[in-house]
């Protein structure tokens, strides 16, 4: 077992005959060929239908475009806005960050543990797993606003329950010191996404690593940290750029909770949310591509800095 | 952007469909309007049957309606407008069509005032309601008032007298308190939260001889204004009086999570074409009457509100079917006294809400006889709002009120805070 | 060495836990199946009980019960709700084959494959995971309408045989990079192209990713109302969650006992879904197992 950076150079040869001398062309043909077909249709979709309106959405953000009419080009003006005169974005930041902080190591750890324990072979696993999934399935629904109300108001379910033990709790869900948590814990019940993604990655570890770790006499918890988590690291890594990027971009539960209000009092006003208003329900769409394109910066960032450490701790086996 | 190779395509394929159908004369006369509003499909069929009837008595006009929830219902709007694809004969409401108009969305409907377009008998409020900058924008498809939604169960079982157009800020204080003391269902509270409702505030303005915006776009109150406000509300609040800043930040829109349906509160602001849609909502029995007034002598502060509009789309090239259609809509007697009803709020014209007022329904009657009968309530119709408005109207005093509420700022503070900042959101370009 | 001779992993079955231990966490499963069962219950409940009963109690026990919320909910739209089950059936289906191809192939390339600027691409690749969609929608938008593809599937459909979800590619990739190097280079040895490599060995050895990227693309699919929303007009064309969405207008007076309804016949279909194809994400990996 051994760490491989991404691209490193024991990738696969696209051909088992040795090339012949040939023009350039040929010659990068010969070595790249193969690369470059498989990626065709990647490249039809990425030049025919996402650069173009990524790149018109960039000049957008230097506009005053407002949806309605043709936009003009007001240089950095929004740029410098958002920098400097806009409360909403530095509250949208701290929203969006203090919930992908909280929000996504929840959500993993909860999965994995999930994962782990039907991955066991217990009667009626399948069921278990459905059921688990299903608050997932739900995605946008109008019934999740409605219930989650139900269970987080003041009179909810949770405060019945708190009631029990003497408890009077607020109304969870509108009560700005409280609601983004209720939002949080929206995010980490529909954990579904990774849970799968999981037991697919725990499927994948050859079994007979275990027997042989078994018959060195490892125990299950050493078992755990040394065949398990270092082979799930590759789905652990994917799972946490994957959940961390969605964080940044949460939109679906702010906005069904919230009405796409992003009360109270801005509490739950999460970034994308923010740039949704500000596009379709203010009319400033230039702003809103710069915010865009703000947000995309800071996720690059982090994504790249969790590239780069990645080779110290995820594992191929290549 | 690119809309002149598009209408160059289009043209030409206008030229090409025209040549193959030679054939078909009838064909190259047809006109087919698209039309988008937003609603249920309870509205969508009231409106199909009256497209129906339009097309029948104007062959060769063909009309295609699409609706939408509310809040999918403007960004789909606007994505279709700003790609070019903007439906012909578009609903609008009060706050978008200043949006709309001024950004050259919709088309000004004056050239067709006569003509394709009848409005000799309907009312001039709604036709000022419907103008921006002089122009007229909007057709007014109802004629509508904000109101208190009352549930007259709650206030028997308290025994506190229901309110009535008389109902004063003090009685308000009083119902209040009499409630308090009657402690029924769980501590229901007399009233909601009013402070964070635009339109309360801008009917408590009114009647002090202010207004929210002025004709020319820019406050038309001051922080002095504002303070008072927040202050009355959180008086209220802080003795326990009206539903907790908790309760009251449960409301982020939609009826289903208003004060009155949630059970918190036995009376909600709305406005007076909502009464059938609350009472869906409820078993117990409800009513509506005027916001209060300031004082005994509080006057003006109501106004017959256009619920909402039809407008043009300015991309439109049938623009003067539309005009017609928009015309049958509002004048067409069989139309609205057999399926458009007030479903949208009360007929502007005179002569079709005198032939449907008998065939309506109790509780539309009750409606109807709340807008006739506001008496000395009625002002006169505002200016329409400034761009930009939407900000302050839907978030800014929303977000105010909940920090008053939630004890962030108080009173004193947060009413030059909030004009300050709806100052600079008024000012603000694009 | 052929793939079949590859190890399978098989699920660790435990031996010889006790009967007590074996109760705790079936205890515990159950105790969690209830917290995430509890919203379908209540939107049964709400499907079931008297309107005006939805908003007002917290009690998840109906005061009477009535089933004519679903015949009412069924037909409640201008078209029946038929109709959309069969468009989301046929919209879904067809993203989730463009997704694997696409994605699949995609993946591998990034995978396994040596080419020139490889690292470049897969940072654009991750890069279009980033751009919040809600500024592409109206750029995207003019594009398909120029392209005649507004009102149709098209847009919805054809995207997916581009490989633009990036969200696949990567979990593709991380997948394909888990299977042993050996096979590869042995297939190579015995003569098969870099296609029958993907083909022969990368694809059969990737059941349940390929289960799990088949299964998510079903749901994001069915659950996704914004593509419908800006690109569907005519409502025979409508997806059932977005036909949901026309149900409930906050303006104005709406049948919410019929949503409710419709919204637990509309998870039917994904639960279904889920429920069956889950099982290639165990099995599929055992069923030609050899041991190693």
């Amino acid at each position: 077992m051994t760490v491989r950076p991404l691209g490193a150079d024991s990738d696969l040869p696209i051909s088992g005959r040795t090339a012949t001398a040939a023009s350039p062309w040929r010659l990068f043909w010969r070595r790249n060929g193969a690369g470059y077909a498989f990626l065709t249709p990647w490249f039809v979709g990425f030049f025919g239908l996402t650069i173009g309106p990524a790149l018109i959405s960039l000049y957008l953000s230097f506009t005053d475009f407002n949806l309605l009419q043709s936009p003009h080009w007001v240089g950095d003006a929004n740029y410098l806005r958002i920098f400097t005169a806009d409360a909403k974005f530095m509250q949208a930041l701290r929203v969006t960050f203090f919930f992908a902080v909280v929000s996504v190591p929840l959500k993993l750890a909860f999965a994995l543990a999930i994962a782990m324990l039907l991955n066991r072979g217990l009667k009626g696993l399948p069921i278990y797993r459905a059921i688990f999934y299903l608050p997932s399935l739900l995605g946008a629904s109008v019934a999740i606003a409605v219930l989650w109300r139900e269970l987080f108001a003041g009179d909810g379910v949770i405060n019945q329950l708190l009631g029990y033990v003497g408890i009077t709790g607020p109304s969870w869900i509108s009560n700005p010191r409280y609601a983004l948590w209720t939002i949080i814990l929206l995010a980490v019940w529909q954990f579904g996404s990774p849970m799968v993604i999981f037991l697919a990655g725990l499927r994948q570890i050859p079994q007979d690593l275990y027997e042989a770790a078994a018959i060195d006499g490892a125990s299950k918890a050493r078992q755990f940290w040394s065949v398990t988590l270092p082979l799930l690291t590759p789905v652990i890594f994917f799972n946490a750029i994957i959940q961390g990027i969605d964080a940044f971009k949460s939109f679906t539960p702010a906005f069904i909770i919230s009405g796409g209000t992003g009360n109270p009092i801005n509490s739950t006003l999460f970034y994308t949310l923010y740039l949704y208003q500000e596009a379709f329900g203010f009319f400033r769409m230039g702003n809103a591509a710069a915010l865009a394109w703000i947000l995309l910066i800071i996720i690059a960032v982090f994504t790249g800095i969790s590239f780069l450490t990645s080779r110290y701790w995820v594992y191929y086996d290549e | 952007m690119r809309s002149n190779r598009r209408q160059f395509l289009l043209g030409s394929a206008a030229v090409l469909a025209a040549g193959a159908s030679g054939f078909r004369p009838a064909f190259a006369a047809d006109a087919n309007l698209r039309q988008i509003f937003w609603g249920s499909q309870e509205r969508a069929n009231r409106t199909y049957k009256t497209n129906d009837l339009f097309t029948a008595a104007n062959p060769g006009t063909k009309i295609t309606g699409e609706f939408y929830a509310w809040n999918d219902y403007w960004p789909k709007l606007a994505t279709e407008t700003a790609g070019g694809n903007a439906p012909d004969i578009i609903q609008m409401d009060y706050r978008y069509i200043v949006e709309y108009a001024t950004r050259q969305a919709i088309a000004p409907l004056d050239e067709f005032v006569g003509k394709e377009l009848d409005l000799h008998d309907f009312d001039q409020d709604q036709i000022e309601g419907g103008k921006v900058n002089g122009k007229l924008y909007g057709i007014s498809l109802g004629a509508n008032s904000v109101a208190s939604i009352v549930n007259t169960a709650a206030f028997k079982e308290a025994g506190v007298p229901v309110p009535d157009n008389n109902f004063t800020y003090d009685d308000l204080r009083a119902a209040c308190e009499a409630f308090k003391k009657a402690n029924i269902r769980g501590g229901m509270k007399a009233f909601q939260d009013g402070s964070g409702v635009e339109p309360l505030l801008e009917n408590w303005l009114r009647q002090r001889g202010k207004a929210l915006y002025t004709a020319d776009g820019k406050l038309g109150f001051d922080a002095k204004d504002a303070t008072e406000w927040f202050k009355l509300w959180n008086d209220l609040r802080n003795d326990g009086l009206i539903v907790s800043a908790d309760d009251q930040a449960l409301d982020t829109g939609p009826l289903d999570q208003t004060m009155v349906i949630q059970g918190k509160a036995a009376v909600t602001f709305a406005n007076s074409n909502q009464l059938v849609a609350f009472q869906a909502l409820t078993k117990d029995p409800l009513t509506i009457t005027a916001f209060p007034r300031v004082g005994k002598d509080g006057k003006g502060g109501h106004y017959r509100k256009p619920s909402m509009f039809w407008s043009v789309a300015q991309q439109s090239k049938l623009q003067s079917d539309a005009a017609k259609y928009l015309s049958f809509f509002i004048n067409d007697v069989n139309a609205n006294k057999t399926v458009l009803g007030v479903e949208r709020g009360i007929p502007a014209a005179a002569s079709v809400r005198n032939a449907i007022a008998p065939t309506l329904s109790p509780q539309d009657q009750v409606a109807l006889h709340f807008v006739a009968n506001l008496g000395d309530l009625l002002g006169p119709i505002p200016p329409p709002p400034p761009s930009n408005a939407g900000e302050i109207d839907i978030d800014l005093i929303l977000k105010t009120s909940q920090q008053v509420a939630f004890g962030q700022q108080s009173p004193e503070d947060a009413g030059p805070a909030f004009v300050q900042q709806a100052t600079d959101i008024l000012s603000r370009k694009g | 060495m052929t793939s079949e001779a590859i190890a399978r992993p098989r699920p660790p079955r435990s031996k010889g836990r006790s009967p007590v231990a074996s109760v705790i966490i079936h205890a515990l499963l159950i105790i969690a199946s209830i917290a995430m069962l509890y919203p379908l219950l209540w939107m049964l409940a709400a499907a079931l009980r008297p309107q005006q009963e939805i908003f007002s109690t917290t009690s998840i026990i109906p005061s009477s019960i009535s089933f004519e919320a679903f015949g009412r909910g069924w037909n409640g739209l201008q078209v029946s709700f038929g109709t959309f089950f069969t468009n989301s059936i046929i919209i879904s289906v067809l993203c989730v084959i463009g997704n694997l191809a696409a994605c699949s192939l995609t993946a591998f390339a990034f995978a396994r494959l040596k080419f020139w600027g490889k690292n470049f691409w897969f940072a654009l690749m991750l890069g279009t995971l980033m751009l919040p969609y809600q500024v592409t929608l109206i750029p995207q938008y003019v594009l398909f309408k120029d392209l005649g593809w507004v009102n149709t599937f098209l847009p919805l459909v054809v995207p997916k045989y581009l490989a633009v979800d990036s969200f696949f590619i990567f979990l593709m990739v991380q997948f394909f990079r888990g299977i042993p190097r050996e096979l590869d280079e042995a297939a190579m040895i015995d003569g098969c192209s870099t296609f029958q490599i993907y083909y022969k060995i990368m694809l059969p050895l990737s059941v349940p990713v390929l289960t799990t990227a088949g299964i998510f693309t079903f749901i994001f699919t069915w659950d996704d109302f914004f593509g419908p929303l800006i690109y569907l007009n005519d409502m025979k064309n409508y997806t059932v969650t977005l036909a949901l969405r026309s149900f409930v207008d906050s303006t104005s007076q709406s049948d919410y006992g019929g949503l409710f309804a419709m919204s637990v016949l509309a998870l039917i279909p994904i639960f279904l879904f889920f429920l069956f194809f889950q099982r290639l994400l165990i099995e599929g990996i055992a069923t030609t197992g050899m041991k190693r």
